[in-house]
């Protein structure tokens, strides 16, 4: 499990408690089958509601700018009106996309089931106001990779392997089938697309001026207590912000030969994974060779990716030795697995690789944005290091899966190990 | 080797003092027959088949080019020149800092002895490689500006950081072959590591021509008929030939042999097909590179290569022995500094046998072509569409020219004319 260690002094600024921007999270998960079915149509409305509503909010946004740079704070009647709004639309996305079951109110108010509660207006700094939209434009990167371009649509388009879905779409779509069959939303599918609303939530907030706190990725934030798991492929972190602003603008070339080799390795560990297969579906026990030939190269493909990526800064060996890396996958012993799911693991594994396609592309910005924010500041960003983190463990966790390591379901949402501590959740001011 | 002292004194001392002169005469006949053979081998590479004491006349590059196309390649050439020599002062002088500063990056790495050694030596590469760009975009500045590459200033960088990227690769290997060797041979791993960094550059030059990309079969069927001509004449038959397509690239015009034995390949630019060049002087040009095939020079460079690497390696062990050999990765920036540093020193007897190599390939040319006047067409439009200085300065000419210059070129084809005419 992807494990988020307390942030050492000076690092974290915020405990989630004091950042302005807060959600507040009742459902249930509970859900019917009629109001999921017809889901899209009764947005319908909200959604005719909500771009009405923009119109107006966009002149407010306007008129709050002028004020704001003016006054240096929001004036109340304005962030009330703007705070209302950002709060109907997080409504409306949060229902659209399967998050809640309620159905929303039309005039923004307080007590939905996953909700917003925003700070009246505080004091914020005038350089930040008058620039607020070319600075807003990496967390608008961000949402647009996390959203696919749009809240809720879902294409299969593809492209250089990043679903245009996003990982909201992609979750949305999955939770539709999943509640239709069980009348329950799973918890990691509902807490992504929690995820996801309150990071544009975040957004709107930051870019309406509501808050000069800037929208922060760390998973953490959005589910502050992820459920504890334990499962067989998990994810240990050792958080350590500092980069090399060498290492890092030499990345990818640095990473040139661990992929070469990478590629060699894949091939060996699908061949044994092949074996793997045709022995557990014959035989029913897992041979501990090929099961630790196995792990040893996800262990390496976990500590190349964490690098390529920027989750973590030292330069990785290149034989997936176990516990040699901040970024460690630990996988447990060999165990018996379901036949069944043995021989239909190619069909099984295609709800988890649509999710970790959407992960790929999240993995993919907070790479790109966190090349940028290292090279300038020579740390990478807290919350964007945890986003991946997030977006490593389920492709490990998919990968695992795939490759026969276990038969135990990759887990999308935040999540701690049973022995953990509970995270601690903060604010690092960029991310 | 360990030494009983237990054992009489007179007894150990009386062993040791009537072994130790053997081995050394052993040693010392083994180095000797180890640089005789090193000097037989360098004999019979350098040996060419143009005729030896054959005395090059004096050629007036007046007479064949225009005043003000010498002035334009002059001054061309000059800047590329001076900025390739600060260039090379510039990686010299990062390279130089780095085997002082280098080792502290090892903190930067959990990829223990070899990999944190290859990551050194990636970096050390990689700043040198940032330490070049400024060169490199002032080089692509004045070549736009004479309109000989058209190329783009962020297509140019790209191309070089991915670049940068792919030689990594090789790198890393080599890195990876010396430190495993150092680490279970001490001070004698070059011992091993030169011929295996030979072997190396072998399998490099082998694959060459598969990387080389956007190409195709030659069409025009009369130059295919040349073609097989001219391979006949140089007992070269069945050689592939391609074309590079280099449309949008610039006016520049080359081409290359590339590859060892079945990857062998002579690629042409396509710049060359593009009309300014006569059937004949594409004709010069294909069976100049024919000659190659015929010389087998890519083998002999590559042989060249290992007989370098023998007394390289052993001096960048030598060099490393103050930071605890090669086999810990904080040798490994003084091992590339060294490394470049005798690269750039021997430079010049590089280009020297390169040189060499292209005179055998004009020679060979010649020989089967029978057309002298083609060649010093050839020679005389190459000045103008590459801008090369027909006569540069000695120091440019003995650290950069991989070619004669041009005036020695026609002057070569004139020694030839003469030759035959006997």
């Amino acid at each position: 499990m992807l494990r988020l260690a307390r942030i050492p002094a000076g690092i974290g600024s915020r405990r989630v408690g004091d950042r302005p921007l807060r959600l507040v999270l009742t459902d249930d998960l509970r859900r019917g089958r009629g109001s999921v079915f017809f889901r899209w149509w009764f947005a319908v409305p909200f959604f005719l509601w909500l771009s009405l509503w923009s119109i107006v909010a966009f002149f407010a946004a306007l008129l709050n700018w002028l004020a704001t740079l003016l006054l240096g704070r929001s004036p109340g009647p304005l962030h009330r009106f703007l705070s209302r709004y950002v709060r109907f639309a997080t409504h409306v996305y949060a229902y659209t996309n399967l998050a809640t079951e309620q159905l929303p109110k039309f005039d923004g108010g307080q007590g939905y089931e996953l909700d917003l509660e925003i700070d009246p207006p505080g004091r914020q700094r005038r350089l930040t106001i008058l620039f607020r939209l070319p600075l807003a434009l990496p967390a608008i990167v961000l949402i647009v990779m996390l959203a696919g371009g749009g809240f809720s649509v879902f294409t299969t388009m593809w492209s250089g392997g990043i679903s245009s879905s996003g990982l909201l779409g992609t979750a949305a779509l999955l939770g539709w089938f999943a509640s239709i069959a069980w009348t329950r939303m799973p918890r990691g599918l509902r807490d992504v697309i929690v995820y996801v609303v309150f990071y544009g939530a975040q957004l709107w907030a930051y870019l309406l001026l509501l808050t000069d706190s800037y929208p922060c990725a760390d998973p953490g934030i959005a589910i502050p207590r992820p459920p504890a798991r334990d499962d067989p492929v998990s994810m240990r972190v050792e958080e350590e912000p500092q980069r090399s602003r060498l290492t890092v603008l030499f990345r990818l070339p640095l990473c040139f030969v661990h992929l070469v080799w990478l590629i060699t390795w894949t091939i060996l560990a699908w061949l044994a994974a092949v074996l793997k297969w045709l022995v557990l579906l014959f035989g029913g026990k897992s041979p501990s060779g090929i099961h630790e030939f196995i792990a040893a190269y996800q262990r390496y493909q976990c500590h190349v990716l964490a690098y390529l990526y920027l989750i973590a800064n030292p330069f990785p060996g290149f034989v997936g030795k176990p516990d040699s890396y901040p970024v460690e996958l630990q996988i447990a012993a060999p165990e018996k697995q379901n036949r069944l799911t043995v021989l239909f693991r190619l069909v099984l594994v295609i709800p988890a690789a649509l999710i970790a396609s959407a992960y790929n592309g999240l993995l993919l910005t907070v790479a790109v944005l966190g090349w940028f924010a290292s090279l300038v500041t020579g740390r990478m960003p807290v919350g964007l290091a945890r986003a991946g983190a997030l977006a490593l463990r389920y492709c490990m966790q998919t990968s695992a899966y795939w490759l026969i390591l276990t038969d135990s379901y990759p887990y999308s949402g935040p999540c701690r190990q049973e022995s953990a501590d509970t995270p601690v959740a903060t604010e690092p001011g960029f991310g | 080797m360990a030494t009983d002292t237990s054992a009489a004194p007179g007894t150990a001392r009386g062993s040791g003092t009537s072994t130790r002169p053997w081995t050394r005469a052993l040693a010392v006949l083994a180095a000797l027959l180890a640089a005789g053979a090193w000097v037989w081998c360098a004999r019979e590479l350098w040996g060419t088949i143009v005729p030896a004491g054959l005395q090059l006349p004096h050629v007036d590059v007046h007479h064949f080019f225009s005043a003000s196309l010498l002035r334009r390649t002059s001054y061309f050439d000059r800047f590329l020149d001076v900025d390739g020599l600060l260039g090379m002062l510039a990686q010299v002088a990062v390279l130089a800092v780095y085997a002082r500063c280098g080792h502290r990056l090892m903190r930067e790495s959990a990829a223990g002895r070899i990999g944190t050694g290859i990551m050194l030596a990636l970096l050390g590469f990689a700043l040198v490689w940032l330490a070049q760009v400024p060169f490199d975009l002032a080089a692509q500045w004045w070549e736009r500006r004479h309109h000989v590459v058209h190329e783009g200033y962020i297509a140019g960088l790209l191309g070089s950081f991915l670049g940068l990227g792919a030689s990594f690769v090789w790198i890393s290997l080599a890195v990876a072959l010396a430190m495993a060797l150092a680490g279970k041979m001490r001070r004698w791993w070059w011992v091993v590591a030169a011929p295996l960094f030979a072997a190396l550059a072998l399998l490099s030059a082998f694959l060459t021509p598969y990387l080389i990309t956007k190409t195709h079969p030659l069409r025009d069927p009369a130059l295919v008929a040349e073609a097989r001509t001219l391979e006949v004449h140089e007992g070269v038959a069945g050689t592939s030939v391609l074309v590079q397509n280099r449309s949008g690239t610039g006016p520049e015009v080359n081409a290359e042999t590339a590859g060892i034995g079945p990857s062998q390949r002579v690629v042409l630019w396509s710049t060359l097909l593009d009309g300014r060049f006569s059937r004949a002087e594409i004709g010069v040009v294909m069976s100049h590179e024919f000659g190659h095939v015929t010389g087998a020079h890519v083998l002999k460079q590559v042989g060249w290569l290992a007989l370098f690497l023998i007394p390289a390696t052993a001096l960048v062990a030598l060099a490393t022995r103050r930071r605890g050999g090669l086999g810990r990765p904080e040798a490994v920036p003084v091992a590339l500094f060294v490394w470049v540093v005798l690269g750039l020193v021997t430079l010049p007897f590089f280009t020297l046998v390169t040189r060499r190599y292209e005179t055998e390939s004009d020679w060979s040319s010649l020989q089967a072509t029978h057309d002298p006047a083609a060649t010093r067409q050839a020679f005389e439009r190459l000045a103008s569409t590459n801008l090369s200085d027909p006569d540069p300065p000695t120091w440019a000419y003995l650290l950069y020219a991989r070619t004669p210059t041009l005036a020695q070129r026609i002057a070569m084809t004139e020694a030839w004319e003469e030759h035959a005419s006997r």
